[in-house]
């Protein structure tokens, strides 16, 4: 129940219906001009029916009680049937209506506007044909059954059929008019409204004329029935069918027209007349529904035209806008069309190729340039000869005489016979892309040069070890690697000098297993077989994630310099040999002399003896005196050769307490004149109170004459500035003593080295002299260091422990 | 330091034919080894001839005898002044003694130098004593030579201190070999002045004959002989 509440319609609708359905009511009782019947058109049914159609299917049981109650009342107003016939005259009616809806519904569809022919039919054959059969038999049967104005079922059923039928199709389409322009007034011109006057004068008149005379001429209001129908469709065709029934309903009731007349003849009258108005009313609806297509087909072609007029304006903006040239030939390759761009770029359209003597097509190849111009005709004839796509690259001249680069293609557009219809073309200007790739050419070439003309050889793996990339010096040095070794690995063992690839091998996987940059020296076989010595230094690539893509390595040929490497061992050795022997030769030049004394005292004494003894008489005194000398000298000899023996055997000798102060002073006496030729101011600062420190006298002293000969010998290249030489002497801690000689020369250029043997400055010397000493206070257990003064020159310094610790 | 004791005892017993300590050649030694010093000393004592011994060239400098008769022993290689500067600077000083060379051991170039520079000897050591004192013999006998040389030039200086200045020209004019008549006529003079000068020329010069006064000029050194008669 609820939802049948939730679907009733507005009430003033419903009040609206059921009084136009009292007012039908009224109506075809003034029109049941049949004595007896009381039957004729029966508009409320068109009204049920178009408002059924409108409605929806859920109200319907509103519209059919509200029905009832406005039949009910008219029944009670004009009819004066017993209600029980009246009740079931209504049913029939309302069964008829709803079937009529359903019908229409069910064959048309909603919504229901009457606009096309088969809209049209459907109501017509459904509404006004089967629908009223419902009604008719039920109404004619309760007629029959009740003996109300003693009507038989045969008799009442056309009568009352025909009455339905026409009722339908006069009053549901002015109904549905009505309905459907409710709101908004139908927008007339002041043209149409005029045609519309025009048209109602002539239609009134039409029908004044024809409708009050003989049959035949009723039919002469067809013409202007028609008219409105064609000019104003469906609207017009209800509204002068309304007219037209109301015309024909007046004439009829004051007897005037030709459907008036005697009773007996009035039945068939009466049918002429319904018949009359279903005719017309069915040719006027027919001819709306026809007229209302042919003009809903012409707003449609209208749109369509529009539509693809829209269209076609979109398509030659792309075309215009499009940033190609687009071109079209005809099948033998004459030019029929260029876009925009392409006229723009050309400076010419299709017509400006028409140049006398000589085809379109040899107008548009002289603007490409020289050198493509042959081939570029050359391939378009062969494509438009065999069918066969066009493409190529060609230089295309502008309108200001600049050739540019572009890349044109052109397709056969071809019919079902496979028949070329058309040629259409595609040309995008590549200049830019092309200079691009010029310059990237350029500049690749330039980068291929430099790697080419750099004394390294250059390869490239991928992270899987995989050979991309080798460059020419490697080719020409190396040769091109066969396809089995392309590989690392392989490549690796197959070059690499056996003695070295163990190595180099496990170098290089570590790096590639780390991802660490390498290097390694190896020998590598070249092209003749001959083995050299590069230095390979391998260097990852990461991409932006850190992962490897390609190991770089730069090899370089360090032949020369590993030789000249070995060489200059080769020299150190030999050196160090010469130096040994040089050293030797200046220590036995020296034990020559120490020993070439005493021996000359001896060879001398020995003479001057004999001559004592071979005096006359012999001098036995002075003989005696030689002869101890001789002894002595003897003695001293075989001493010094002792001393050599014990140094060459790097044993302490003995060693005696000694003031180190008087040694330093004895040095100093010793080196005074070489001091003085060289113009050097000698300083000692020496500390008076030194202990005496247990050594060997002749090597200290050698140490001390070394360092003043070296301080010297540092002061000689000096050209101003006082030469001072200082010595001084002083306690080192509590357990030695420390001697420093400083020179205010040049100093040392490397303090550690002055001690490694044969490091010199000097243009003589063998560069012993400070390894010498080092060695010589290292026996001693003391130190000696060299160290660059703040100001300048140097300091050479040695300590002597107190405590002796012997060392051998 | 000078081995004072055995020079002046040896010359007094073992050299008959010394004629006094001053007039005695002296064999200066000098060497930095004590023991070669005293050698070479008593060899040198043992064959009659006086020696002295130095440590070294200053020593010896300070010694101031090297205006004695005599002649140097010197080692090559000595501390300080080696025997060879000695001998450079000895004969820029004027000094002519006669030098023997002892070396332990003598390389060619040093050699040549030494001898160059008017070196009597270079000898190795250990030296034989002949060979020795045979050099020395011949250095005192060439320094006996010069100094009996450079006596005669000093008398002949101090005779031709003793002319007048016209003498000097008269004497420069007969050296050159002229006639006195040239020299009458040259100088302005008369000959019998000339004649008269040239006596007393010979006489001054202790010259007996013409060829012995020429003979007395050319023992003059260049200059003194150049500058009178210019």
């Amino acid at each position: 129940m609820t939802s049948v509440w939730l679907h009733r319609p507005r009430l003033m609708y419903l009040g609206l219906f059921s009084a136009a359905y009292v007012l039908g009511c009224g109506f075809a009782q003034s029109l049941a001009i049949v004595p007896g019947t009381g039957i004729s058109i029966w508009p409320p049914a068109g009204l049920f029916i178009a408002t059924l159609v409108l409605a929806s299917g859920p109200s319907w049981p509103w519209w059919v009680g509200v029905g009832c109650l406005s039949e009910l009342a008219g029944n009670a107003l004009w009819f004066h049937s017993p209600l029980p016939a009246a009740v079931l005259i209504y049913a029939g009616n309302a069964l008829e209506a709803m079937a009529g809806a359903w019908l229409v519904h069910r064959f048309c569809g909603r919504p229901v506007r009457l606009e096309t022919l088969r809209e049209v039919l459907v109501f017509v054959v459904m509404g006004a044909g089967a629908a009223p059969v419902v009604s008719a038999t039920v109404g004619s049967a309760t007629l029959a059954w009740f003996g109300i104005q003693s009507q038989s079922f045969t008799a009442a059923w056309p009568l009352w059929w025909i009455g339905d039928a026409t009722g339908v199709l006069i009053v549901a389409p002015l109904a549905l008019v009505v309905f459907q322009n409710w709101r908004g007034a139908a927008a007339l011109s002041a043209k149409r409204w005029g045609e519309a006057s025009v048209l109602g004068l002539i239609f009134l008149g039409v029908a004044a004329l024809s409708l009050s005379g003989y049959l035949p001429f009723a039919y002469m209001i067809m013409p202007p029935l028609l008219w409105a129908s064609v000019r104003f469709e469906f609207k017009g065709a209800a509204i002068t069918l309304a007219l037209l029934a109301l015309i024909t309903a007046v004439f009829t009731i004051s007897g005037a027209s030709q459907f008036a007349g005697d009773p007996e003849s009035q039945k068939e009258k009466q049918v002429m007349l319904h018949l009359f108005l279903a005719i017309s009313a069915f040719s006027a609806l027919i001819v709306a529904a026809i007229s209302r297509q042919h003009q809903q087909a012409l707003v449609t072609l209208r749109q369509n035209v529009d539509a693809l007029r829209d269209r076609e304006w979109e398509f030659s903006q792309l075309v215009g806008m499009v940033p190609s040239h687009l071109w079209r030939l005809n099948p033998d390759g004459e030019p029929i069309f260029f876009n925009r761009r392409m006229v723009e770029f050309l400076g010419m359209d299709v017509p400006d190729t028409d140049k006398p003597g000589m085809s379109r097509l040899e107008a548009l190849s002289e603007a490409v340039h020289p050198e493509e111009a042959e081939k570029f005709r050359g391939t378009l004839r062969r494509s438009l000869a065999t069918g066969e796509p066009f493409r190529m690259r060609y230089r295309l001249r502008r309108f200001d005489g600049a050739y540019r680069w572009m890349s044109s293609a052109a397709n056969p557009l071809r019919d079902e016979g496979q028949r070329i219809v058309q040629w259409y073309g595609l040309c995008h200007d590549i200049d830019d892309q092309v200079r691009a790739e010029e310059a990237l050419r350029e500049r690749e070439r330039g980068l291929q040069e430099l790697v080419d003309a750099m004394p390294v050889n250059i390869l490239s793996f991928s992270p899987s070890g995989k050979m991309t990339y080798a460059s020419k010096r490697y080719l020409e040095q190396v040769g091109s690697p066969l396809s089995h070794i392309e590989d690392f690995n392989a490549l690796a063992k197959d070059l690499a000098h056996p003695d070295d690839f163990p190595t180099m091998f496990e170098r290089a996987s570590n790096g590639f297993a780390n991802g660490e940059a390498f290097v390694n020296r190896f020998r590598r076989r070249d092209k003749q077989g001959v083995y050299r010595w590069i230095e390979a230094r391998a260097q990852p690539l990461r991409d932006s994630s850190g992962a490897i893509v390609q190991w770089y390595i730069a090899s370089i040929d360090i032949e020369d310099e590993v030789r000249a490497q070995e060489a200059l061992r080769a020299a150190h050795e030999s050196l160090a040999r010469q130096s040994q022997a040089a050293s030797l030769a200046e220590l036995s030049a020296t034990i020559a002399h120490e020993v070439n004394q005493p021996l000359a005292a001896i060879v001398a004494n020995s003479h001057a003896c004999h001559r004592w003894l071979s005096a006359d008489p012999p001098n036995l005194d002075r003989a005696k005196i030689t002869a101890e000398r001789i002894i002595r000298d003897a003695n001293s000899a075989a001493e010094v050769i002792g001393r050599v023996r014990a140094l060459f055997r790097h044993s302490p000798q003995a060693r005696s307490p000694e003031d180190v102060n008087r040694l330093i002073s004895e040095v100093c006496r010793l080196m005074a004149d070489e001091i003085t030729a060289k113009v050097i101011r000698l300083e000692t600062n020496l500390n008076p109170g030194l202990p005496l420190v247990a050594l060997d006298r002749v090597q200290v002293q050698q140490v001390m004459v070394n360092l003043l000969r070296n301080g010297i010998e540092a002061m000689d290249g000096l050209l101003d500035g006082v030469r001072t030489l200082w010595i001084s002497s002083c306690r080192d801690g509590t357990d030695a003593i420390r001697v420093e000689v400083t020179d205010s020369g040049g100093g040392f250029a490397d303090a550690e080295r002055v001690f490694e043997p044969f490091f010199t400055t000097k243009q003589q010397g063998m560069g012993m002299g400070l390894a010498i000493c080092r060695s010589i206070v290292e026996s001693h257990g003391g130190r000696l260091w060299a160290v660059n003064n703040d100001d300048r020159g140097g300091t050479v310094a040695f300590t002597l422990p107190l405590a002796v610790t012997e060392t051998s | 330091m000078i081995d004072e004791h055995p020079l002046q005892r040896t010359s007094a017993q073992l050299s008959p034919q010394s004629r006094g300590d001053a007039e005695q050649p002296l064999v200066i030694i000098v060497d930095d080894d004590a023991s070669v010093r005293e050698a070479l000393s008593e060899l040198v004592l043992s064959a009659g001839l006086q020696p002295a011994s130095f440590a070294s060239t200053r020593e010896l400098l300070d010694a101031e005898v090297l205006d004695r008769p005599g002649c140097l022993i010197l080692d090559v290689r000595m501390p300080g002044t080696s025997g060879l500067n000695l001998q450079e600077s000895l004969a820029q000083n004027g000094n002519s003694m006669p030098i023997i060379f002892l070396t332990g051991h003598g390389d060619i170039p040093m050699t040549v130098q030494a001898m160059k520079a008017g070196a009597v000897d270079f000898l190795t050591k250990p030296v034989r004593d002949q060979t020795l004192l045979d050099a020395v013999v011949s250095a005192i006998e060439i320094d006996a030579c010069q100094r009996a040389k450079a006596e005669v030039v000093r008398r002949t200086v101090e005779r031709l201190a003793t002319l007048t200045p016209r003498e000097r020209e008269v004497l420069h004019e007969v050296a050159r070999g002229r006639l006195s008549k040239q020299i009458a006529f040259d100088l302005g003079i008369r000959e019998v002045t000339v004649k008269l000068h040239r006596s007393n020329v010979m006489r001054k010069m202790k010259a007996t004959s013409i060829v012995e006064l020429i003979r007395a000029w050319e023992t003059l050194p260049l200059p003194m002989r150049g500058d009178s008669g210019a």
